[in-house]
């Protein structure tokens, strides 16, 4: 393995419904350290599933797939390595309607050893991060979708990921505010060089990346 | 913000839901802590009344249902007294009369020279006159009550008597009634030669078992002794029943709150199975999504146990309005209080288990894909 992927697939496969839908079919895939990748495809063709692989949100049928040092499909606590290594934001933000901004960005901090005043502090650098330190007392149905967004992003990197997972993260902004939010990720991919995964639909935003993926029935097009 | 916060908080977020389910649980629990006070409250009153003041245990007839039905000839009186180690022996015969408004106004019967035996104190005027002097003296409580004091008369059986004192217990039933001679309770009540209980005071260097053995194996036919209160709960069948039916109700309250917390929180944990899929996506271990919707459930019962503490002793307090103090003597317990929480724990425990259980095994892309 190149000590320089953080991601190398091999023939991995993935099916649904007792094999009856194939979701990915055999995909070969090698992501460098501190490289941005966006994702492409038209609707159905595996995006998703793929981008869940390597969050270890799902176990694949069989290939291989290690991510960062950790053999995803023998690995048993796959929390843990998710706890530790990734950061998912989704299209929809999916933040917590009963917490505030502020308490929504500590929810991932649960799982490391840190006082509440240290999760407090480290929500705050991150929410000052992403330009909400003025809106941290409010509940996510009182912010626009962008300000959503920008939660999401500061909750992605409360546990400091090697690699951010982006699943259409400007799908349902406008063109925009859209624009603002992936800015923010591309900052964070040179500044911090973070490795980051983006799917989405659209050509201007995928050029934004370092490389472009097409996946096409669950294949990765050459 | 605190993992236990966080467990507060959630609860709370579908306001009428988790009140219903609060108000179901408190009503069992409301039951429980009633019921719990006016039993030990009986119980407590019972004791008294067997142990009254300087006797060492009592006597009642053997096989009655309710100590209240207790007949003894008074011809035992004197065959007690011959028994080895007692020291003395009286007799007292219990009715309950209609007095004004007060419709189980407790009447006893007793000699007035072994009213020491009992743990009655004058505190106002003298004791009655033996035999069948129309006297009466009548409890601090039934004083007030009745608004009677020494001079005062007072209709029993449509016979006036003369209050000649008043007097004070501690025991609220009893503080409640009256005490004349055993000769007129007997002929109120149409039962000459009869009491309802004997209270027995033994030598002082007499041993309590052995006395009662004694009488046990001469009169164990016709009597029963009773030392203690666990003595009584064997032969009174009144307070088995309570217990019983107290247990019954916490069992049944433990069962329906538990279902009524399964379902509210099974509907929690449905609504937001995304936000759980959330969770998994940052981390969060099965075991601490486990123990979040355990500990809301928990939450939820123990807030129920509060609640229904205190609608418990609101609804004891009511009863008390209500003008059922002349035979209830609420006593507050720890005991009663502890046994509801740990009922509201347990609801929480067993209600909350399967929810959780269910939460921490969603698969995280499942969960997310949820609309
Ligand atoms: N949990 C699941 N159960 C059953 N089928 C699934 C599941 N997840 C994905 N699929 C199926 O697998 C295929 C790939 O789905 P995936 O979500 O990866 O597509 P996608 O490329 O992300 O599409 P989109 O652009 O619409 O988000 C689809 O046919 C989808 O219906
Ligand atoms: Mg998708």
């Amino acid at each position: 393995m190149n000590k320089e992927n953080i991601v190398e697939i091999h023939h991995l496969q993935k099916s649904f419904d007792h094999g009856k839908i194939t979701a990915l079919n055999g995909i070969d895939l090698e992501i460098k350290k501190g490289e941005f990748v966006s994702i492409i495809g038209p609707s159905g063709s595996g995006k998703s599933t793929l981008l869940n692989m390597i969050g270890a949100l799902d176990k694949a049928d069989t290939g291989s797939i290690v991510v960062s040092g950790n053999d995803l499909i023998h690995k048993k606590d796959l929390s843990e390595f998710r706890s530790r290594k990734i950061g998912f934001i989704f299209q929809l933000h999916n933040l917590i309607p009963n917490l505030s901004v502020l308490e929504n960005v500590e929810i991932p901090m649960y799982e490391k050893k840190m006082s509440s005043s240290q999760m407090r502090k480290r929500a705050l650098e991150l929410l000052e991060y992403v330009g909400l330190s003025d809106k941290l007392k409010r509940k996510p149905t009182e912010l626009s979708g962008g300000e959503r967004q920008r939660v999401a992003i500061a909750r992605a990197l409360a546990n400091e990921p090697s690699i951010i997972l982006a699943d259409e993260p400007t799908g349902s902004l406008d063109s925009k505010t859209g624009a603002m939010i992936l800015n923010r990720l591309k900052d964070l991919h040179e500044k911090e060089n973070v490795t980051l995964i983006m799917v989405t639909h659209d050509m201007d935003v995928a050029s934004l990346a370092d490389r472009t993926i097409r996946v096409l029935d669950g294949k990765i097009q050459n | 913000m605190s993992f236990f916060s966080l467990i507060i908080k959630n609860p709370f977020r579908n306001k009428t839901r988790s009140a219903l389910a609060i108000v179901g649980i408190a009503i069992g629990i409301a039951t429980i802590v009633a019921l719990g006070i006016i039993t030990d409250g009986l119980k407590a009153s019972t004791e008294e009344t067997l142990k009254a003041g300087g006797a060492d245990f009592s006597i009642a007839e053997s096989n009655v249902s309710d100590l209240f039905f207790s007949k003894i000839d008074e011809e035992y009186i004197a065959r007690i007294k011959e028994v080895d180690g007692v020291n003395d022996v009286v007799g007292i015969l219990m009715a309950i009369q209609r007095v004004e408004d007060n419709p189980y106004f407790v009447l006893i019967g007793i000699d007035p020279a072994k009213l020491s035996i009992s743990n009655i104190k004058v505190t106002e005027g003298r004791a009655f006159a033996a035999g069948d002097a129309k006297e009466v003296i009548i409890g601090k409580v039934a004083s007030e009550k009745l608004n009677k004091t020494v001079g005062d008369t007072i209709t029993l059986n449509r016979e006036e008597y003369k209050i000649t004192g008043i007097f004070q217990t501690g025991d609220l039933q009893q503080d409640g009634g009256a005490f004349l001679s055993l000769e007129n309770v007997q002929a109120i009540e149409n039962k000459n030669d009869t009491v309802t209980m004997l209270y027995v005071k033994i030598d002082n260097d007499a041993q309590v078992e052995e006395v009662t053995a004694k009488i046990e194996e001469e009169y164990g036919n016709d009597l029963t002794t009773i030392a203690s209160l666990e003595d009584l709960a064997s032969i009174d069948q009144g307070l088995q029943t309570i217990d019983t039916a107290s247990w019954a109700i916490s069992l049944l309250a433990i069962v329906i709150g538990g279902i009524g917390v399964i379902n509210t929180m099974i509907m929690s944990v449905y609504e937001r199975t995304r936000e759980i899929g959330v969770l998994k996506a940052v981390g969060w271990k099965d075991r601490r999504i486990l123990s979040m919707i355990l500990g809301e459930s928990i939450v939820l019962t123990l807030v129920a146990g509060l609640v229904g503490a205190i609608m418990g002793i609101m609804g004891i307090q009511v009863l008390l309005a209500l003008g059922m103090d002349s035979f209830i003597a609420p006593v507050y317990s720890a005991d009663v209080f502890i046994r509801a929480f740990a009922v509201a724990l347990s609801v929480g425990l067993l209600g909350g288990f399967y929810p959780a259980y269910r939460a921490s095994r969603l698969p995280p892309t499942e969960a997310l894909r949820y609309e």
